[in-house]
C-alpha cells in the first residue's frame, strides 16, 4: 500500500512535470541534443547538466528525448540517467522510473523497490539454502539443444556476427573472435 | 596482511587435517564413481587446473544451492524461452559446447547468477525489468561471461579448502551428495560476497560483445543497468544485487569508455518486445494481483 500511495504520488508529481505519464530522466552531464540519432548530426540545442528529460523512445546508443521547454530531440543513451535528479520534483530525492505499457516496453510500471512482502533472493535466505537437487534436475530438463537454439534464433532474424572484444579503454582486442 | 597470515595459517592447518585424514582412506583420498574428492581438493587449492567435467560438477553443487535459496518459477513456457535465447548467446561464447542451462527464479528480488559448467539463474524481478530481448540478452550475455571466464569457479578455489574439510569430507555418502555439502559453505560465502569487481566490469564489456554477436542490440546491458541506476538501492528487491556489485552508474561509465560509438553500426537486432512480452507475460499478471 505504501509503494502505491508512493508510486501514485510520483505519477501526480511527474504529470504534473511533463503533463503525461512517460519514462523520464536527467542529462549527466552538459550534451548537445540532436535533430537525428547521429554523432554529426545538427544540434538543436545544448542542454545542461541535470536537464529533466521526457523519454520519448529508445534507438540502440540513442535515446529520443522531449525537453521541459518542448524542444524534441537525441542524445545518447549513457548520457541519461533515469529517475529525477535530487532538485527536481521529488522532495525525496527519487521516484521511480515510470515507464510506458506495453508498447515498446514490457516492463510494467510498479518497479520501485517494494521493501515488504516480498519472495527475495536476501543474503538471509542464501544463508539458509539448502541444496534441492530435484529443482536443479527440473532446470536441467528445460535445457534447449543447439538445433532449437538456432532454429529459434532464424525465426527471431538473430543473425551470429563475428565481433572482437573491446579493452576498457575502448580499443578492440584483437585476435578474432576474442 | 594478518588476514593473509590467518588464511595462510588455515591453508597448512587445513592441508595437514587433510593429509591425515586421506592417510587412513584406500589411496589416500576419498574415490567417488568419477570424481576423486582428494584429488578434487588439491585442484580447488589451485594445485592444478580443474578439469571442464569437475568444473560442471563444482556448477552442479553450486546451483542445487543457488535453487535452495528460492526454486524456480513455475512456468515452463518461460523457462524454455530463456533456454533458447539463453543457449543462442552462450553459443556466441568461446564455450559453446558446455552444458548450459537456464533458469528463472521465483523471486522477486532483481539479481541474476552465474554457476560453473554453464548455469545461469535469472529472478522473476529481473525479468519483469527488463523492456526487451535484447535487455535480456545482455544479461545473459553478461553471466555467461562468469562461466566463461571462469570467475567464480576461481573464487570458489581460493577458498573452498577449507570448506570440504569444513563441511566434512569424511562423510562421504555418495558421489553427488558429497561434493555437494562440501560446496554449500563456500557457495553461500562467495555468492553474498560477490566477486571481485574487476571481474563484473569483464562481464559487462564482454557480455555486450556477446549478445552482439548473437545479432542483439548491443545497448541491451547498459539500457537495463540504466535502469538500475534510476533505482533507489536500499530494499530488500536489490540489496543482494548492489551488495555483490560496483554501482550500475559505475559499470556505466566503464562501459562508455569501453563501448563508445564503435557499437554504433551494431544497435537495432533483436529488439522485439513481442516475444519478450509474450514470454512474460503470466510475470505482469501475477504482478498486477
Amino acid at each position: 500500500m505504501k509503494t502505491k500511495l508512493r508510486l501514485a504520488f510520483g505519477v501526480a508529481c511527474l504529470s504534473a512535470t511533463f503533463g503525461s505519464m512517460a519514462e523520464v530522466g536527467y542529462t549527466l552531464r552538459a550534451v548537445d541534443l540532436k535533430a537525428k540519432p547521429y554523432l554529426d548530426a545538427d544540434t538543436v540545442s545544448k542542454l545542461p547538466e541535470k536537464a529533466e528529460l521526457e523519454i520519448v523512445s529508445r534507438n540502440g546508443p540513442w535515446m529520443l528525448v522531449k525537453t521541459k521547454n518542448k524542444q524534441t530531440g537525441y542524445v545518447r543513451l549513457l548520457q541519461v540517467r533515469l529517475g529525477v535528479t535530487a532538485t527536481s520534483a521529488d522532495p525525496g530525492g527519487w521516484l521511480p522510473p515510470v515507464l510506458p505499457e506495453p508498447t515498446g516496453s514490457s516492463r510494467p510500471s510498479t518497479v520501485a523497490t517494494n521493501t515488504t512482502g516480498i519472495r527475495g533472493f536476501t543474503e538471509e535466505d542464501l544463508k539458509a539454502a539448502q541444496p534441492n537437487k530435484a529443482e536443479y534436475e527440473k532446470m536441467k530438463s528445460f535445457a534447449a539443444t543447439p538445433v532449437q537454439a538456432s532454429a529459434f534464433a532464424a525465426q527471431a532474424q538473430l543473425s551470429a556476427r563475428t565481433l572482437a572484444y573491446y579493452a576498457e579503454d575502448g580499443k578492440q582486442i584483437p585476435g578474432g573472435k576474442k | 596482511m594478518n588476514r593473509l597470515r590467518g588464511q595462510a595459517a588455515l591453508m597448512v592447518l587445513a592441508m595437514a587435517l587433510l593429509v591425515t585424514a586421506c592417510a587412513g582412506g584406500k589411496g589416500g583420498s576419498f574415490n567417488m564413481q568419477n570424481i576423486d574428492i582428494g584429488q578434487l581438493a588439491q585442484n580447488l587449492r589451485g594445485l592444478r587446473a580443474v578439469s571442464e567435467s569437475e568444473e560442471i560438477e563444482i556448477g552442479n553443487g553450486v546451483s542445487e544451492t543457488l535453487l535452495g535459496a528460492r526454486p524456480l518459477e513455475k512456468d515452463d513456457e518461460l523457462q524454455h524461452y530463456v533456454n533458447v535465447v539463453g543457449l543462442w548467446v552462450a553459443r556466441q561464447s568461446e564455450r559453446p559446447d558446455l552444458p548450459w542451462h537456464f533458469g528463472v527464479s521465483d523471486s522477486d528480488a532483481i539479481n541474476a547468477f552465474a554457476a560453473p559448467g554453464g548455469n545461469v539463474i535469472i529472478t522473476r524481478g529481473m525479468m519483469r525489468l527488463l523492456r526487451n530481448e535484447s535487455e535480456l540478452a545482455g544479461v545473459i550475455g553478461h553471466e555467461v561471461v562468469h562461466v566463461v571466464n571462469k570467475h567464480h569457479l576461481s573464487a570458489i578455489q581460493k577458498n573452498a579448502f577449507i570448506g570440504l574439510l569444513g563441511q566434512g569430507v569424511s562423510a562421504a555418502s555418495g558421489r553427488n551428495q558429497q561434493l555437494v555439502n562440501a560446496l554449500i559453505g563456500p557457495t553461500k560465502e562467495l555468492y553474498a560476497r560477490g566477486l571481485d569487481k574487476s571481474d563484473e566490469f569483464e562481464a559487462d564489456r564482454m557480455g555486450v560483445v556477446i549478445a552482439a554477436r548473437a545479432g542483439y542490440d548491443p545497448w541491451g546491458l547498459p539500457a537495463s543497468l540504466q535502469t538500475l541506476a534510476g533505482m533507489k538501492p536500499d530494499g530488500s528487491q536489490l540489496a543482494l544485487l548492489f551488495k555483490t556489485h560496483p554501482a550500475p552508474g559505475a559499470r556505466l561509465e566503464k562501459l562508455s569508455l569501453a563501448m563508445g560509438t564503435s557499437f554504433d553500426q551494431l544497435a537495432g537486432g533483436g529488439q522485439s518486445s513481442d516475444r519478450f512480452t509474450r514470454a512474460t507475460q503470466r510475470l505482469k499478471v501475477a504482478d498486477a494481483r
